[in-house]
């Protein structure tokens, strides 16, 4: 279980955000909401340490992140806003460096299938260069099922995607809540999901 | 084990992307090679003042080599995201630091060992003391790769003003370059003492460089 307790984060005598609390227990979902600037890729770069926030806690099975990280680390999935694959590898060569990195026990029968749902099997060989805004974002997706954590964080994981992926994410949602996986993700597109909890942000404009 | 696995992925991918960037050695060997031969035409036929400054000239090459590299260390990996997943997936900074001093070591500094000789030659020098210029070079390169890895990290902090690594590497150099041409310009017996300090320098770089690089990647991530 994820807790956050009164987490406040100030930028430059600006506060971005103030005392949030959050709750995230198995097959649930948080959909991080709100304008553009009100703090939402901040408030998961918090949760991913990141960031030091002013105040505050963030607890993963019972234990401060921020003074026991490694089992909290074990269990995160973190797909940033930008795409971490390197251009000059190959679509498979960035797969298997993940692979490796993080110890996956994904077998190549299952990646293969991953790579054809998300129609990207055919560049498999390509170097990542010449793959469209849409496949460098679904490739960076693949993470999600080759690292095979429990908590998922994802920041605008459906942005540059077509409608056909959006469904596929969607429902690679639903699968990992109902294996007792967690979820957060900021987005401003409006999946149909159940058990999740929509969390607005708002804009703070005081200061210090 | 699962934390060497990672490391060794590390090195891998560090290894394919150079291979296939290797237009960035080659470029600074060419600067490098570039570089002596303005030396050599600018002063002139004087054979005997070109192997005079020859070792001089060499290590300040190699200085401005060094700067040429020091913003591969991080900049790439902080932009898209890397440093951060590769922290995420259990390796310290601190580590990640350790592993991109190895790499560009080989990568960036190695390839002199084969440029000394050329250099030797075009400067018309004898070979006699070669073996002592390849070691010099060796701990030389070392502390060189340490400063670009500090300079790099704190480019990170400002990476609008490059002159600021660049000055880094300059500044902490100067000791580096006394003490390397001076032990190979300098009689048998003060040879010794000339590299046990050199090495006093490396060790303190080694020691201190993963602590501050690593220091300034987390400033940079959490200014980004």
């Amino acid at each position: 279980m994820l807790l956050v307790k009164n987490l406040s984060f100030y930028r430059n005598q600006k506060i971005i955000f103030e005392n949030i609390d959050l709750s995230l227990s198995p097959n649930k979902i948080i959909h991080l909401k709100g304008s553009n600037g009100v703090g939402k890729t901040t408030l998961l770069k918090i949760l991913t340490k990141g960031l030091q926030p002013q105040k505050g806690e963030i607890f993963w099975q019972g234990k401060n992140i921020f003074k026991n990280s490694s089992d909290y680390f074990q269990n995160l999935t973190y797909i940033m806003d930008i795409n971490t694959s390197k251009k000059e590898m190959t679509v498979i060569e960035n797969i298997n460096f993940w692979k490796k990195l993080f110890s996956s026990k994904i077998n190549s029968k299952e990646l293969d299938s991953v790579l054809k749902i998300l129609s990207i099997e055919k560049y498999e060989n390509s170097l990542v260069s010449t793959l469209s805004k849409g496949e460098f974002r679904k490739l960076e997706l693949c993470r999600l099922v080759i690292e095979q954590k429990k908590l998922w964080l994802l920041d605008e994981p459906y942005s540059d995607i077509d409608n056909e992926s959006i469904e596929l994410l969607s429902e690679t949602f639903k699968n990992h809540i109902k294996s007792n996986g967690m979820i957060i993700f900021s987005s401003h597109h409006n999946p149909e999901l159940q058990n999740t909890e929509v969390i607005e942000i708002k804009k703070n404009y005081e200061t210090l | 084990m699962k934390l060497f696995n990672s490391i060794l992925a590390v090195i891998y991918r560090e290894f394919k992307l150079t291979f296939r960037n290797s237009y960035d050695i080659l470029s600074i060997l060419i600067f490098f090679i570039l570089g002596i031969l303005i030396f050599v035409f600018s002063i002139g036929p004087n054979k005997e003042l070109l192997s005079q400054l020859s070792i001089g000239i060499v290590w300040t090459l190699l200085i401005l080599a060094t700067n040429l590299t020091f913003k591969k260390f991080y900049q790439e990996d902080l932009n898209d995201g890397n440093i951060y997943l590769l922290h995420i997936s259990g390796i310290s900074y601190e580590i990640i630091v350790i592993i991109k001093l190895f790499c560009l070591w080989i990568f960036f500094q190695l390839p002199f060992l084969i440029m000394i000789p050329v250099a030797f030659l075009l400067f018309g020098n004898n070979f006699e003391n070669i073996y002592l210029v390849m070691e010099i070079f060796i701990i030389s390169s070392l502390i060189l790769t340490t400063l670009a890895s500090i300079s790099g990290a704190m480019n990170l902090l400002n990476n609008k003003n490059i002159a600021l690594g660049s000055s880094i590497i300059m500044i902490f150099s100067i000791p580096i370059i006394i003490f390397s041409v001076s032990a190979i310009n300098s009689s048998v017996e003060l040879i010794q003492p000339q590299i046990n300090i050199l090495l006093g320098i490396l060790f303190l770089f080694l020691a201190i460089t993963p602590w501050i690089s690593a220091f300034c990647i987390k400033i940079a991530i959490s200014n980004k």
